[in-house]
């Protein structure tokens, strides 16, 4: 693994009172969180608990009402979402974002935008810069490829892969862009078991080394119990517990939001 | 992490069945023999044929920009009308001789021929840049219509700028001068073919649809184009992926109106006089006719289905008195410019419904199916 080196400076990502209301609806409550540098940080919840909410603000794609999310010194709120991405944070979508018939290689490439300069002329012109910027990011996408465990696929088009590779491919291609934070909405949702255990280790392996932070949305617990370094509790857009995951697991909050009233008083 | 890697290490060579560098294969035998025929076709066609292809070619070029635009980057536009009368006037204005000298009275800059075709093509482009702000806030159907008025303007400054236009009768369009070679009427012998402007066109028009598909070609495979589609395929998670998504939709369009203005010019100085009804909203729906039926998003598409839009009509025009059923126009049967224009429309609707993804889709149907004969190595997909 010595061709894919850990990144130094890893900022940690604060949010702090993160509001945001949809005309009356409030889909997420003052928030607050701190995802430390280099650890899984998982954030659970019930359906529609603001998980999503969260990373939308977090990327940009809504605005927050209130609140702030700040990445080491930057305030990433009023931000839009391709300057955020400049600033190192990448995401993968919990429905596949990947077009079916462009091949893997190419959607990894499209994940080398923000560091690459090609522009209409260069690249219409087929300039010799062009020409090697392009034959050195291909390299690079090739190792992050093989990082993943999905070079034997680069060739093909996403479409025609089995759902599990077509997932890997997407955390390819966010890790394509060098990021130090990494957003997974949903990474193991719809796998078989295999693809489940292959995933979550390529996930420890993005940690331990690369050292680039992750924010996990996740419903299965196993998952997400196994890979958390600490987990904050959604529930109704307002967080209900926050902590390491054997403390939160056994949070009498979190047991009711996910099983019921009943179920604490037995 | 390392059993990871060690499953899927896979040898980086299997990938692609990498061909290496071997003779020139059937591919390049069929592009040398299209460009020999290409070249020596002005020596054996009349004119029509010539103004046919000319036409054909010039929609070409139109069709690539609004390809880029529509097909590779989902914005819908029906204003490309509209940018190729602004480069085909642009043409016309800045390289008319003014009103002294016995012209026709109206606006011009006098400039030589040559720097007004490349002024006029920045001119469109101008133009698509003043209406990128609009185009990189809307989407889809709403900047279809938001195109539309650009017609609409289009049309009625077309009608009433009369010093500039010539209004509802249009104006003549100076010929072009390239490196001392007038594209006019003026007898050039080549080869005992007399070369009127067809034939010296064709040649312009030959170059200059190459050059735009080769560019075309290059941004659509290089890094525009990957965030160009990553707009078209999801335009949220393009953002997120680091691609300023609004400054790209400007900047595609702008892009695409010069494709147009080019159009324009040419189309211009091959009918030798522009007027203002060919540039409205028919043409721009000619254009979105034509990247449907060749294939969205990609340069083939585009030129093939210029071809197809342009040369159909004018084919069944010219031997529709062969087809059954048709008769000389006034003695009641149908006539063979309408007999044209029902299977025209037949054709169109035949190749949307059958041919989804166009006439490039069957093309490399027919390639794989080659590919998979027996004995030839098989591709893995």
């Amino acid at each position: 693994m010595t061709s894919v080196l850990p990144q130094a400076g890893i900022p940690p990502l604060e949010v702090s009172d993160l509001t945001v209301r949809f005309a009356g609806l409030t889909a997420l409550d003052a928030v607050t969180f701190t995802v430390r540098p280099g650890t899984v940080h998982a954030l659970i919840g019930p359906n529609g608990a603001g998980k999503s909410t969260c990373f939308n603000v977090l990327t940009g794609v809504y605005r927050a009402t209130e609140g702030s999310v700040r990445l080491g010194d930057r305030e990433l709120t009023g931000l839009s979402p391709h300057r955020i991405a400049d600033l190192g944070v990448a995401r993968i979508f919990q429905n596949l974002a990947l077009p079916p018939h462009a091949t893997v290689e190419d959607s990894l490439l499209l994940g080398r935008h923000r560091l690459t300069r090609t522009g209409f002329l260069a690249a219409g012109l087929r300039l010799p810069s062009a020409a090697r910027e392009d034959r050195r990011h291909r390299a690079r996408v090739r190792e992050i490829a093989e990082f993943v465990g999905i070079a034997d696929c680069l060739g093909h088009p996403a479409g025609s892969l089995p759902y599990g590779r077509q997932k890997l491919a997407e955390l390819a291609r966010a890790l394509c862009m060098e990021p130090k934070v990494l957003l997974l909405d949903e990474p193991v949702a719809g796998m078989t078991a295999d693809e489940r255990r292959r995933t979550a280790a390529v996930i420890a392996g993005v940690r331990d080394s690369l050292g680039i932070s992750i924010v996990l949305v996740e419903h299965d617990m196993g998952v997400v119990m196994r890979l958390a370094d600490s987990v904050t509790v959604l529930d109704f857009g307002r967080r209900i517990a926050d902590g390491a995951p054997g403390d939160v697991q056994n949070d009498p909050a979190v047991i009711r939001a996910y099983l019921g009233e009943e179920a604490t008083q037995q | 992490m390392s059993d990871v890697l060690a499953t899927e290490k896979g040898a980086p060579g299997t990938v692609r069945s990498a061909p290496a560098r071997r003779l020139p294969g059937p591919r390049a035998w069929v592009w040398a023999a299209l460009a020999v025929l290409l070249l020596a076709l002005p020596f054996y066609l009349d004119r029509f044929w010539l103004q046919a292809g000319l036409f054909a070619m010039a929609a070409a070029i139109g069709a690539i920009g609004i390809n880029l635009l529509t097909g590779a980057t989902g914005q819908l536009s029906m204003g490309h009308a509209f940018f190729l009368a602004v480069g085909a006037y642009g043409y016309c204005v800045l390289a008319g001789d003014g009103g002294g000298s016995g012209g026709d009275g109206l606006v011009g800059l006098g400039l030589p021929t040559w720097l007004a075709a490349v002024l006029a093509v920045l001119l469109a482009g101008a133009a698509g840049g003043l209406f990128s702000p609009i185009a990189g806030r809307l989407r889809g159907a709403y900047l279809g219509i938001a195109t539309l008025a650009l017609i609409f303007i289009g049309q009625h400054v077309l009608f009433n700028a009369q010093d500039l236009t010539g209004g509802f009768n249009g104006r003549d369009v100076p010929p072009l001068n390239l490196f001392g070679l007038t594209f006019d009427d003026s007898e050039l012998v080549v080869a005992a073919v007399p070369f009127g402007s067809a034939e010296k066109l064709w040649y312009l028009g030959l170059a200059l649809l190459l050059g735009g598909a080769l560019f075309a070609r290059g941004v659509l495979r290089g890094r525009p184009g990957r965030a160009m589609n990553a707009i078209r395929d999801h335009r949220i998670a393009a953002g997120v992926m680091g691609v300023p998504v609004a400054r790209y939709r400007a900047g595609v369009f702008v892009l695409s109106s010069m494709y147009a203005g080019l159009a324009g010019v040419l189309l211009a100085l091959v009918f030798q006089r522009t007027v203002p009804d060919y540039f409205g909203i028919t043409l721009s729906l000619e254009y979105l006719a034509m990247i449907v039926i060749g294939g969205l998003g990609s340069v083939s598409g585009a030129v093939a289905g210029a071809f197809f839009v342009s040369l159909l009509p004018q084919l069944l025009t010219r031997y529709s008195d062969a087809l059954p059923l048709v008769s000389a126009p006034g003695t009641g049967g149908i006539a063979p410019g309408e007999a044209s224009r029902y299977l025209y429309g037949a054709a169109v609707v035949a190749v949307v419904l059958f041919l989804p993804g166009g006439l490039v889709r069957v093309a490399a149907r027919l390639r794989s199916k080659l590919r998979h004969i027996p004995g030839d190595p098989v591709e893995e997909r």
